[in-house]
């Protein structure tokens, strides 16, 4: 149990998932834009929710948070049943939906007094130290229509944080960010993570879930089509190993006809060797390695490839527009 | 708060209920900031209160014997049929901004995440119109009762009678275009619609429709035979065009104030944010 259940009394919660979904669905008319989606949020992790425009991924999140009603399906935040449970559920919540918005003609402070209101009491008591936390206190008595986009999102990471929430719904929230601004940005999410809390980051840049989560779903049309931690989903991939030797024309005509290579293919470094899907990647680099030593090749360079989520995500949706 | 620490129980008690003066403030924040809306129903109500008067006695001042005295209880009567229509529009600006404020702005969304129930946003924003526009025309009707007072001469002021009905019907006018506006800019979501229906409706349909007797009986379900049914007498000055008990008054009054009422708070609970 990690301090942060035990200062709260809370292990019972701590026992189920941040967010449960179950055949949740959502549809526009004869438009499907959320179909069936059975999702699973470890409490303190960062979990991405990563696909591409138009996946879905906002739709899903508008759901969560009773913004619009769930056409099939049930839900369960923070271990309480949504919409049965919403308002309980929604207090410990914080969220970026979107572009965050705001009232221009109010200052930053005043803006998140409106939204303090509306949440516990104690919450009022939190803006200076979201502010802070946001890296706005020396802006915050100044009027929102003289912020620029990254302060506003910045804002709405303060104002997320006023209910002191377990669980973090950020959607795109480094849309309109520096290069500056977004390493900050996602030092701050380990961050929260760090103290506790569930990071849920919807995006469709998959290096930016790769940098900040621990755990990914890959959504395509609606669909949840693979879940997992990033390294399984990576590992998942096709296995490709570098192999340079003293003469890569011979070893590219002796690992070509081997069973266990997919493809070979002559580059400036060396052979990059995809290895065949149906064989256990070790003892199919042992074979390739052994081959070209027998050959009487010296073998100057031979490391595996380890695939990213990038390659991995393009396999799957790949996949996918084949089999449609 | 420390938002690096860990996090807090659930919230426990009534802080979610319906009612929350916190709720209330905040919409109050809204109004008091929004100085466009500020000055516009100062411009709309003490404005032309201090403005008249000041010509009158003006006027009066220059040539006495062609001008009477500022004040008096006609003058007054006067001021109250001119502040009527104004509260009238007054009611409905700060109705409408009220109404589609945050869900123009986009906050209406940001409200909705916190888990606060919708009916109690809704419902925040009635004390608050009203606390706004009241405390302004309290203030514009106050100008008009001392100045018509302080300023009458050797002609009668008016009588407290006048000035309690005067200031009741005032009040009346101010909530049922406020509630008007509230309800049916929350229904329809658009600030500048509902203004111009509103105005048009109230302002120049309805009071052409009062005036044409083959209606009958359909005249009495018109919120302005009723105001005009409770209008003092004095102000009034010819009668009203719709002949009507004063219970059927009050009876249109209350459905004119709850049905607008309940279609916003509807809408807003049931809108997608």
């Amino acid at each position: 149990m990690s301090p942060h259940e035990r200062v709260n009394g809370r292990a019972r919660e701590s026992q189920g998932f941040v967010v449960e979904t179950t055949g949740l669905t959502k549809r526009f008319g004869d438009r499907v834009a959320v179909a069936d989606v059975d999702l699973r949020i470890p409490r303190g992790s960062a979990f991405g929710y990563l696909g591409p425009n138009g996946a879905g991924k906002t739709t899903l999140i508008r759901m969560l948070l009773g913004l619009t009603d769930a056409s099939a399906g049930t839900m369960h935040l923070l271990g309480r049943p949504v919409p049965a449970r919403r308002a309980e559920a929604l207090a410990r919540v914080g969220a970026i939906v979107e572009e965050p918005r705001f009232h221009g003609f109010l200052t930053g402070r005043e803006n998140l007094e409106i939204i303090a209101a509306a949440r516990e009491p104690e919450a009022h008591a939190r803006i200076d130290g979201a502010l802070a936390r946001a890296g706005l206190a020396h802006r915050a008595d100044e009027r929102v229509k003289r912020y620029s986009l990254g302060m506003r999102q910045r804002l709405g990471v303060a104002r997320s944080l006023l209910g002191d929430p377990e669980l973090l719904i950020l959607d795109e929230p480094t849309n309109g960010l520096d290069p500056a601004g977004i390493h900050e940005f996602r030092a701050m999410i380990r961050g929260f993570v760090a103290e506790g809390r569930t990071v849920l980051l919807s995006s469709h840049l998959l290096s930016e879930v790769e940098k900040i989560c621990d755990e990914v779903a890959i959504v395509d049309s609606g669909r949840v089509v693979m879940q997992g931690s990033i390294a399984d989903l990576a590992r998942g991939g096709q296995q490709s190993v570098l192999v340079a030797t003293s003469d890569d024309a011979r070893a590219l005509a002796i690992v070509s006809g081997q069973r266990a290579v997919d493809s070979a293919t002559p580059g400036p470094d060396g052979i990059h060797i995809s290895l065949a899907k149906d064989v256990e990647a070790q003892p199919a680099a042992d074979e390739i390695s052994r081959s070209v030593v027998l050959a009487g090749l010296a073998i100057r360079r031979f490391e595996p490839v380890q695939a990213s989520l990038e390659q991995r995500f393009l396999e799957i949706t790949s996949r996918l527009e084949e089999a449609a | 708060m420390n938002t690096s620490t860990v996090t807090a129980e659930l919230p426990r008690g009534r802080w979610n209920t319906r009612r929350s003066p916190r709720l209330v403030r905040a919409e109050l924040l809204k109004v008091r900031k929004r100085r466009g809306l500020l000055a516009a129903i100062l411009a709309l109500t003490i404005l032309p209160m201090i403005v008249a008067y000041v010509i009158l006695a003006i006027l009066h001042g220059v040539d006495p014997a062609k001008h009477g005295p500022a004040g008096s209880a006609h003058n007054f009567a006067d001021s109250l049929n001119f502040l009527g229509a104004l509260t009238i529009v007054a009611g409905i600006l700060v109705g409408a901004t009220l109404g589609t404020g945050d869900l123009g702005a986009g906050v209406f969304r940001e409200l909705v995440v916190t888990g606060r129930s919708r009916l109690a946003l809704f419902a925040a924003r009635v004390p608050a119109g009203l606390g706004v526009l009241l405390l302004a025309f309290g203030i514009a009707f106050s100008v008009s009762a001392i100045a018509a007072t302080l300023l009458a001469g050797p002609l009668d002021p008016p009588s407290g009678r006048l000035l309690l009905h005067s200031a009741g019907w005032l009040g009346l006018l101010a909530t049922v275009s406020f509630v008007i506006a509230l309800g049916v800019s929350s229904l329809i979501s658009s600030r500048g619609t509902s203004i111009g229906i509103l105005l048009g409706w109230l302002l120049v349909a309805m009071p052409l429709l009062l005036q044409i007797g083959s209606l009958g009986v359909f005249r009495e379900t018109m919120i302005g035979a009723a105001t005009e049914r409770l209008e003092p007498a004095a102000v009034l000055g010819d009668g009203a065009h719709v002949p009507m008990s004063l219970t059927a008054a009050v009876l249109v009054v209350a459905a004119w104030t709850i049905v607008p009422l309940a279609a916003g708070a509807w809408r807003t609970v049931t809108r997608d944010a």
